[in-house]
């Protein structure tokens, strides 16, 4: 037996060293063609061709024919295969198979900033453009590694290093066994792309904004770089970018906006990316599809949780718990939406969980035709490489794999894969079928013995009179048996050893020599007797399919308190309410207020309007909707680190899933600035945001709004609370010189830009054209007022400082945010003519806010400052009427003054008085009706309205909270019958929201790693 | 030498905050003081529309009706406040207080002794009566607080003080009265960055740090039961827990958590313990209300933990708690300390107030239950005879920020400054601008 084992074994070896004419051998040359003929097979000869009784024919590793009626020549071996399928293999564009493990680099946040590339040779800049990188040159085949996906069904992958945002190009190679030159199929396959810096300790970008912005950059970089004759500089790095572009683009994302994201980066450039998903598409499949990207699709759907625990499960999200459930419709999904997408294993646990999982996909709607297109041609196509893989037609690689059945069947069985004519065996093709009722002699006793399972793993019991069940353990090694089974009350075990009598026909069983416990030896014999009765119980009829099952549906946003039903824009009545205008008619009484197509149509008493919803505000107060001229809610990253970070967009960013925007809307807030952090002198631009609770990250951008962009000034920019930091500015001295020194190279820049634009095309051609600098477009921007800033600022000589840099420049700057001192010099503010956005009673939480005062929003109110009041915080951003109410406790400012501290006077500050910000005929539907006088603690926002939509509605919101419970408590039901038994399944866990403000600096690898 | 001192002395006047030679504690009562016409909101709940409120040697001698009660108001200094509103004076409880003055600078932190057990360190002899933050907290009301140490797993000591002293002798009230407990977590959190939130996960430290406590508990109380053993600081400022003497204030937020270090502390024999945060204290609240454990709340104005709680979660969390009969009281505490916005512990009451407490039940929450909870209420918290005169008087509703305007404090009897820094400093510019001088 043992030396039958080492026979095939060798001949195994033999057949898979396959020679290459240009290495050396040390033997006699021993090259086979590998001829082989599968016949009477049911072939897939493509995903969607599925030939019956047909034959396969491979020669040298390729597929020489395939389909029916082909004669077999000569000099070929025969394989029957009568009632088995032949696939072609799967392709998984997405590995990392074969490379060497990519070693994270500790350490990094806190300690120094690590401003310059630390790559050695003439490579890029920034450590995490590494274009250069080719996979081929690490590739190493890996048997292990290749062992699980060949198991699983794969005869290729692609493989890529994931390491850096730019990330050099992949290989595509088979899982063969032989030299890295013989199962390569493809060098350089596809580029690489990801919004993860990876071992780049460089401090920029540290941002999902400044990812974008350096990949922006880069692609400007190559552009200019590879156009200049003389180029000043060698740039590796972009010499393989450039030459990269002809290759497929593959951008690695993690979530469905930073999949949006992505495209959005490609869109500019005249790039669309190959986007690897994950998994969570369905969230948002409209705006998926409106990227028509091409997708590299993971199947690793969560695993249940541990529901056992009351407190623990308590904890577990609306969010978590939804994803668990809808997470293998997402094939489906994109099928049915028409998004073109491959399968790729990355990202499970364990190889062995990928046909369950695809399996389930398919259950779940996803049609088996494009799961095995997914997995065949479309990755072939994606990789350019259609000629020679994803079918089975002449002229291709040998990929194969045979199955007893159709693949996407539960308890199909992948005998053998097949790869570039090397056969692997996964599961014994040789297996038969013996279940069936025995009778087995033993001796001189007989019992009835059932053989049950399927072929290759039978399960083996007999009865003693008629009742007690005895159970055999039972190995079947191709014509030999043996078998153990301890009768009860004997002791020690009966042994039998023996060989098949016939495979089939009504004389099959077994027979052979046995030892009894007492070491005596019998004859044994096995004879057939009948076939097995079908089991009703799980038969058809029995176990509801998945698809079946009641599943939730898709909220927006897919979080709690998000809804099935987006809100949808109303004509609204509001009846005989306290109106607070904030124009010349100041508070009226008892008065109704019109919104029709989301603007104010009507103010005045008895209104009444066709088909209007009428709403009673009797006894409460109708105001403006509060606008947040500082905020940090609803963004994927506040803050990024470079020095001058002008180039970051917060608008890249903007995430409309963050429940602080809901929160917000509960406090009456309807717009919002979501400002860059304080972090740098010179830090990004900012979003300009409604709080359309339900909508796209685009849709909450208010249209044809100004530009701003966030300065911050003092203790922040200078980094002093980190003891290490090394990074320009460390004092406010700094401060000033950056600025001058930002301002005056965008001065130069604008110069020569322009001096170039009015060159002659062909004066043009013979220039050298200026290098494009995002940073330096902001700056140009500030300088031509076409982008305004919102400076943080604590301290009265940096604020003057600003002031005094602007004037030198020509022109203004906006708005002071947070101006803790600015009424020290408030008349100063007022004569350059900046706005002040405050805290209305902040204090003393740092050093330069020691002498921050209360009175300070009346004190610059009372000197002409047009005064607004920030929340930084999403907790205060519930409660910025409350904070206009400390306006009139502190400094005796009139209510209606007060309250245009949160609503008009921010709309002024952010450019978006002459439709926000008043109660007043023509400007946009955003008010918010109050339970009491708005300035009160004691007043809560009943109904939030925005665009004439009802976002926020306080009897809506109990409604939302019953549907978050009763939601949970059904989908936990589930899981618990979903459960492996015995307390399996991931540990419940919450999850908090991140609240952002100015200095939340959030390293997107230091949390990752 | 001598002129080196000088300028050094001129360097530390202008350096430190002026406001500190203005603001100068009240003179002790010398005369009794009749307050006439407020409506008294005694902080038990009640409200006397037209009161007449008398004290004398710092202790309040009458709360009546002033349409009944008859007073002879020879001899007393007669204050007119009608139409005004009258309060005790408003409990901090929990807050780092004097011992803080910048949070960002280390320099001016006293609040946190390095070490994980620390129950011998005392917040009182850091406390300091000339903390800038003390006349904000006044001037809206704050005239008590339990100044208490805030780092490890045992921080020391608290101390109750006044707030105008001029010194920690004088500003205390209670000295080394609770001993703090910052239970650990069972959990801990991660960032998701593809969801850009939080995930928690296990502590496996928990056992371990659970077990530390254990034992330390079990010494102390070995200690206090055995004469003769060596000095150990540590152990001996646990002894008083045992006899009453002390309360154990647990600091903890989770549900178990909540009910493993009750069990700990009881089954170590401690007499008296108090529970603040508590956030998931609802999943455990018969726990809690059959051990008769009171409840000292957070800062309501937080955000919720998680995005599926109510978004009013903090605000309604008072009454929940009264809902459930579980005795409780509003701090102003986001975990660490943040005093320098504790002038708005009103508000929160207020926002209590909002949401479901009647108003006055709202005031309780911030005088009398926290007077009780933290073992002062026979001298403060409510006002009635023979207590402390620490009261004030305010415009209108002082639980909202829109009439909360205070035109008189007193504490222990002693007319109390209300303005600061602050409110020189809105002198100084708006003289400087010319503003109110038409």
């Amino acid at each position: 037996m043992k030396k039958l084992y080492t026979l095939v074994l060798a001949l195994l070896l033999v057949q898979i060293v396959q020679a290459q004419e240009t290495f050396p051998v040390n033997d006699v040359k021993d090259q086979r063609s590998g001829t082989y003929a599968f016949i009477n097979a049911t072939i897939y000869v493509d995903y969607q061709t599925k030939v019956e009784n047909a034959t396969l024919l491979i020669k040298d590793g390729k597929v020489v024919n395939s389909g029916a009626n082909i004669t077999i020549p000569r000099g070929y071996t025969t394989v029957d295969l009568k009632g088995k399928y032949i696939y072609p293999s799967m392709i998984d564009m997405y590995t990392n198979y074969g490379l060497p493990k990519v070693e994270r680099r500790r350490g990094g946040f806190g300690g120094p900033e690590q401003i310059q590339s630390k790559t050695k040779g003439a490579y890029n800049g920034n450590e995490a453009i590494k274009p250069e990188y080719n996979a081929y040159e690490q590739f190493e085949p890996n048997d292990k590694t290749a062992g699980g996906l060949r198991k699983a069904g794969f005869g290729t992958v692609m493989t890529f290093r994931p390491d850096g945002i730019a990330r050099g190009t992949s290989a595509v190679v088979t899982l063969a066994k032989g030299t890295p030159n013989s199962v390569m199929l493809k060098s350089a396959a596809a580029a690489h792309y990801s919004f993860s810096k990876g071992t780049s300790r460089q401090n920029y970008p540290s941002s999902a904004m400044g990812f974008v912005s350096l990949l922006r950059q880069t692609y400007m970089d190559a552009q200019w770089y590879g156009s200049l004759r003389d180029k000043p500089f060698t740039d590796k790095s972009l010499d393989a970018w450039i030459s990269n572009q002809s290759l497929p683009q593959v951008f690695d994302t993690r979530g469905w906006r930073a999949f949006v994201r992505a495209d959005k980066v490609g869109d500019e450039f005249g790039v669309q990316y190959i986007i690897r998903g994950n998994g969570d598409e369905y969230k948002r499949v409209s705006l998926i599809k409106g990227t028509n990207a091409r997708v590299i699709l993971p199947i690793a759907f969560p695993e249940a949780f541990n529901v056992d625990d009351a407190i623990e499960t308590s904890r577990l999200s609306l969010q978590d718990l939804k994803h668990w459930e809808l997470a293998p419709i997402n094939p489906g999904v994109l099928e049915a939406n028409g998004v073109d997408f491959a399968i790729t294993s990355e990202g499970l646990k364990k190889t062995s969980d990928f046909w369950p999982n695809l399996r389930k996909a398919v259950s779940n709607g996803l049609s088996k035709e494009t799961a095995l297109k997914a997995l065949t041609s479309t990755p072939a196509n994606y990789l350019n490489m259609g000629g020679i893989l994803g079918d089975l037609r002449g002229g291709k690689v040998a990929n194969f794999i045979i199955t007893s059945g159709d693949l996407f069947e539960r308890g199909t069985t992948i005998y053998e894969n097949w790869i570039q004519g090397q056969k692997f065996i996964i599961n014994d093709i040789n297996v038969t079928d013996h279940s069936g009722n025995y009778m087995l002699a033993i001796g001189s006793n007989e019992y009835p013995l059932e053989v049950s399972g399927k072929a290759g793993k039978h399960k083996m019991k007999f009865k003693v009179n008629d009742s007690t069940d005895v159970t055999v353990t039972a190995k079947l090694d191709g014509e030999l048996i043996n078998m153990t089974y301890k009768m009860k009350g004997q002791k020690g075990e009966t042994r039998l050893a023996g060989w098949l009598k016939t495979k089939t026909g009504a004389d099959r069983g077994w027979k052979g020599r046995g030892q009894l416990p007492n070491g005596d030896w019998i004859n044994w014999e096995a004879s057939f007797a009948s076939v097995l009765e079908a089991k009703d119980t799980k038969g058809s009829g029995g176990k509801v399919r998945e698809a079946d099952e009641e599943k939730g549906r898709v909220i927006f946003p897919f979080v709690a308190y998000g809804s099935e039903n987006v809100p949808q824009q109303e004509t609204l009545l509001i009846k005989n309410a306290t109106v607070w205008t904030n124009e010349a008619d100041g508070i009226l009484q008892n008065t109704d207020v019109l919104i029709e197509n989301g603007k104010i149509s009507k103010i005045g008493k008895n209104l009444s309007a066709r088909g209007a919803r009428e709403i009673d505000g009797t006894g409460k107060h109708l105001t403006a909707g509060i606008i947040d001229e500082h905020s940090h809610i609803a963004a994927d990253g506040i803050n990024d680190v470079a020095t001058n970070s002008g180039m970051v967009r917060i608008g890249d960013v903007v995430n409309p899933e963050h429940i602080g925007i809901y929160r917000a809307l509960g406090g009456g807030v309807t717009a919002a600035q979501i400002l860059h952090g304080s972090a740098n002198p010179i830090g990004g631009q900012s979003a300009l945001i409604k709080l359309r609770w339900g909508l796209g990250p685009e849709e909450m951008k208010i249209r044809n709004a100004d530009g701003f962009i966030k300065f911050a000034l003092g203790e922040n920019v200078k980094r002093s609370r980190s003891n290490n930091s090394v990074r320009y500015p460390q004092t406010r001295m700094g401060v000033e010189q950056v600025y001058v020194d930002a301002f005056s190279a965008a001065r130069d820049y604008e110069k020569e830009w322009n001096a170039y634009n009015k060159l002659s095309a062909r004066d043009k051609a013979n220039a050298t054209k200026p290098r494009q600098d995002l940073a330096m477009d902001a700056m140009v921007e500030i300088l031509n007022s076409r982008r305004y800033i919102t400076c943080h600022s604590y301290v009265q000589s940096e604020i003057n400082m600003l002031m005094k840099v602007a004037d030198r420049f020509g022109f203004k700057v906006n708005t002071f945010t947070h101006i803790l001192e600015g009424y020290k010099v408030a008349d100063k503010m007022a004569a350059h003519g900046v706005g002040g956005s405050t805290f209305s009673d902040w204090w003393s939480y740092k050093w330069e806010v020691r002498y921050a005062i209360p009175y300070g929003p009346a004190l610059m109110h009372n000197e002409g400052v047009v005064v607004a009041l920030n929340s930084d915080s999403g907790e205060l951003i519930r409660r910025l009427n409350q904070e206009a109410a400390k306006a009139v406790k502190y400094g005796d400012i009139s209510e209606e003054d007060a309250l245009k501290m949160v609503t008009l006077n921010p709309a002024k500050l952010l450019h978006l008085d002459d439709r926000m910000g008043s109660v007043k005929v023509g400007k946009d539907g955003d008010v918010v009706l109050w339970t009491d006088h708005p300035l009160s603690i004691y007043a809560k926002a009943e109904k939030t309205i925005v665009d004439g939509t009802v976002y926020y509605d306080l009897q809506r919101d109990l409604e939302l909270r019953e549907q978050i419970k009763t939601e949970k408590a059904r989908i936990i039901a589930k899981m618990k019958g979903a459960a492996k038994p015995g307390g399996g399944g991931r540990k419940p866990f919450g999850r908090d929201v991140l609240e952002m403000e100015c200095e939340t600096l959030v390293d997107a690898e230091f949390w990752n790693h | 030498m001598k002129l080196i001192r000088n300028i050094f002395l001129a360097l530390l006047v202008a350096n430190s905050a002026w406001a500190q030679y203005s603001v100068i504690p009240g003179e002790a009562q010398s005369k009794p003081i009749l307050l006439k016409g407020a409506v008294a909101h005694i902080g038990n709940g009640q409200v006397i529309q037209n009161s007449i409120i008398g004290f004398d040697q710092g202790k309040l001698t009458l709360v009546g009706d002033a349409t009944t009660a008859r007073v002879d108001e020879s001899g007393y200094e007669v204050i007119d406040v009608s139409g005004k509103h009258a309060y005790p004076g408003f409990i901090l409880p929990n807050t780092n207080l004097g011992l803080t003055e910048v949070s960002a600078v280390r320099h001016t932190r006293d609040n946190q002794e390095r070490g994980n057990l620390n129950p011998n360190v005392r917040s009182i002899v850091a406390y300091n009566t000339d903390s800038e933050l003390i006349p904000t907290l006044r001037f809206n009301g704050v005239l008590t607080a339990q100044t208490t140490p805030q780092s490890g797993t045992i921080s020391g000591s608290s101390s109750i003080v006044q707030l105008d002293a001029w010194n920690w002798e004088d500003a205390v009230l209670k000295m080394d009265e609770s001993i703090h407990m910052n239970w650990p977590s069972k959990i801990s959190r991660r960032f998701d960055f593809t969801s850009f939130s939080f995930q928690t996960q296990n502590n496996k430290n928990y056992g371990t740090q659970v077990d530390e406590l254990k034992q330390l508990f079990s010494e102390a109380k070995n200690y206090s039961e055995l004469s003769g053993r060596p000095t150990n600081l540590k152990l001996e400022a646990l002894v008083g827990l045992f006899d009453g003497s002390k309360i154990l204030q647990i600091h903890v937020n989770q549900a178990k958590e909540i009910v493993e270090s009750v069990k700990m502390a009881k089954e170590m024999g401690v007499q008296k313990i108090v529970l603040e945060g508590a956030r998931e204290v609802m999943l455990v609240k018969d726990f809690v209300k059959d051990n008769n454990i009171p409840v000292i709340l957070r800062n309501l104005h937080t955000t919720p933990s998680s995005n599926d709680l109510d978004i009013d979660i903090s605000y309604k969390m008072p009454y929940l708690l009264h809902q459930a009969g579980i005795k409780y009281c509003i701090g102003f505490s986001s975990g660490g300390g943040t005093s320098y916005a504790a002038r708005n512990l009103p508000f929160t009451a207020g926002t209590a107030a909002a949401y479901g407490l009647t108003p006055e039940q709202a005031l309780t929450a911030i005088t009398l239950s926290t007077a009780q909870i933290i073992g002062i209420d026979d001298q403060l918290g409510s006002l009635e005879d023979g207590k402390d005169a620490t009261l004030f008087i305010s415009e209108g509703d002082a639980l909202d920020m829109r009439t909360n305007k205070l035109t008189h404090a007193f504490i222990q009897g002693r007319k109390v400054k209300l303005t600061g820094m602050q409110q020189e400093l809105y002198e100084k510019y708006k003289n400087k601008y010319g503003h109110g001088q038409d």
